[in-house]
């Protein structure tokens, strides 16, 4: 497992997310939801965003290049 | 016998050059701090309370009366059961985090008693080592005779001998500005900053609050405190004043990290309380407008004084006015058992005085609370952990604080790689920081950081237990139980 720090937008903190390599980038988006949805309510359409690019949902952890203690971001929109 | 006139001016200043070592083996540059100047460079120092022995102990003496005074009237367990209970979460938070920090500033202000440049400055700093020792007995012998009655106010001596996260980030800021500082630094950074900057939200603003709120014993003890805080404090502008002088640019470089280092915390204590832990009907004003008022205007007045500009990070500073402690206590209200003192739901008055308070960020503040509002009325009253965070929280690699600076639409965490390592940081400010001093930073662990390492559970119930020091008994619930008027059970 891959430890990431999520922030989802509308929430007030970041989390720590644990993802697989094969996770695809909609599945981790999911994940940070399900961990912030005390706070905020799931996003119409989620879009993973690493280092300012909004990416393919479909492109899997590692082929993003994600690797432990990375940052990601999951945003409502593609903006 | 001679008159106080003809012998204080030269007992306070009675500094010679010496004959058998050098000054600076006297005052190494390392425990005296930076930059090394002969000591003529500082014979002008002074500062306006002029304090002897006796006068110093004649005054501490009446105040410590006037305390005991209020302790035996206002002060018993049955006083304190009067108030409401998230005024007292506020006592807690304010009361555990205070009192061993000044205990670390009466070995800040020895070292200043020792190294500082002038014998009128070590004189002060001196009262300023006893001042502290005051401030760490006080609390914790008044919130002792309430521990029988309820446990989280044992935290008031436990807390920076724990683990707790909120301990973690105390230490790394408590080590740092009172343990390990030079007797200059510690001048800016504590004297100047801390305590004329910060410490009147806590000790005047929050005091005015305790006597909205009917707890008179709490509001004579921030009275009492803040008229020490208010003497020693005044070592910090002449020491600043050299230091701008021969080092303009570490001068500033200073003022700039301590000022947020203070923030963040003061975010925290005081805010939290000003805005959450009040009741409504006692507030006066927002925790923003005392900021302002106390911190923001009188801040900006003394540096500009001295020759110093605002810091270069002031429009973050603006927007975490309008957003971080809110942000924080969202956060620590879905993670209350990991703290030691209760914590509420805002409820829709409360939430529409937040909006007038903060019409520039609570729209995007507000969904968070109507969500948490929804949760609890699909769960059983006293399920506390039915609306409770699971996921292990992001910390600041810098402040240690959780990661939640910036607004809900868009965190200001960033992130940093450096000799093989990945940094997290909650804001550009934690950031800068820690890459202007990054040997004496890099070393630390967030709790991430010791539970990757096997250090901590990553399970949040064995954290709490067997990390934090926490248990059932005093881990934070919601003060309410869940039983708001507002909450109508849906199911």
């Amino acid at each position: 497992m891959i430890p990431l720090y999520g922030f989802l937008e509308g929430d007030s903190l970041g989390l720590l997310i644990l993802a697989r390599e094969d996770d695809t980038l909609a599945r981790l988006a999911e994940r940070l939801q399900s961990a912030a949805e005390l706070r905020v309510a799931p996003l119409k359409m989620p879009c993973v965003v690493v280092a300012g690019r909004t990416l393919d949902p479909e492109m899997t952890v590692a082929a993003a290049g994600l690797t432990p203690l990375d940052k990601f971001e999951v945003r409502g929109d593609d903006r | 016998m001679l008159k106080r006139a003809q012998w204080f001016d030269l007992a306070r200043q009675l500094d010679w050059k010496f004959s058998y070592v050098d000054e600076v083996d006297v005052f190494p540059v390392e425990t005296a701090g930076q930059p090394w100047l002969p000591r003529e460079e500082w014979a002008g120092w002074d500062e306006p309370f002029r304090t002897t022995y006796t006068e110093y102990v004649n005054t501490q003496h009446e105040k410590e009366a006037a305390l005991a005074a209020v302790q035996e009237s206002a002060g018993r367990r049955e006083d304190f059961a009067k108030l409401p209970r998230e005024w007292l979460s506020a006592v807690k938070l304010h009361t555990a985090t205070l009192p061993l920090a000044e205990f670390a500033a009466v070995v800040g202000n020895l070292r200043a008693a020792r190294f500082g440049r002038t014998s009128a400055w070590r004189t002060t700093a001196l009262f300023g080592a006893l001042d502290e020792f005051r401030h760490t007995q006080i609390p914790l012998l008044l919130m002792q005779d309430l521990v029988a009655q309820d446990p989280q106010f044992d935290w008031t001596h436990r807390l920076y001998h724990s683990n707790n996260w909120v301990a973690i980030a105390a230490r790394h800021l408590v080590d740092e500005l009172l343990y390990g500082a030079s007797a200059i630094e510690f001048a800016v950074a504590t004297n100047f900053v801390f305590e004329t900057g910060f410490t009147n939200l806590q000790f005047v603003g929050l005091s005015a609050l305790a006597r909205q709120v009917g707890d008179r014993m709490f509001e004579k003890m921030l009275g009492s405190i803040q008229s020490d805080e208010a003497r020693h404090a005044q070592i910090g502008e002449p020491v600043l004043r050299t230091l701008v002088k021969h080092d303009r640019d570490y001068a500033q470089y200073l003022v700039d990290k301590w000022f947020w280092r203070s923030w963040l915390l003061f975010a925290v204590v005081t805010g939290f309380a000003m805005d959450y832990l009040t009741p409504l009907r006692h507030r006066t004003s927002s925790f923003k407008d005392f900021v302002k008022e106390w911190v923001v205007d009188q801040y900006l007045r003394m540096l500009e004084d001295v020759g110093l500009t605002r810091p270069w990070y002031w429009p973050m500073f603006e927007e975490a006015l309008n957003n971080y402690h809110h942000l924080v206590y969202a956060s620590a209200y879905t993670y209350r058992a990991s703290v030691w003192f209760d914590l509420v739901v805002p409820g829709p008055d409360e939430r529409r005085w937040l909006r007038q308070q903060y019409p520039d960020s609570w729209d995007a503040i507000d969904p968070i609370w109507e969500r948490i509002g929804a949760r609890w009325k699909v769960t059983d009253p006293d399920n506390d952990f039915g609306v409770h965070g699971t996921a292990i929280i992001g910390f600041c690699n810098l402040c240690q604080l959780v990661l939640c600076n910036g607004t809900p639409h868009k965190n200001g965490a960033t992130t940093l790689q450096k000799d093989g390592q990945k940094y997290i940081f909650c804001s550009e400010p934690c950031r800068w920081i820690f890459e202007q001093e990054q040997s004496r930073y890099a070393g630390h662990k967030d709790v991430v950081k010791r539970v990757l390492a096997g250090e901590a559970p990553a399970n949040l119930v064995a954290m709490l237990r067997g990390y934090f020091g926490l248990s059932f008994e005093d881990w934070g619930k919601d003060a309410c139980g869940g039983k708001y008027p507002w909450a109508t059970r849906t199911r």
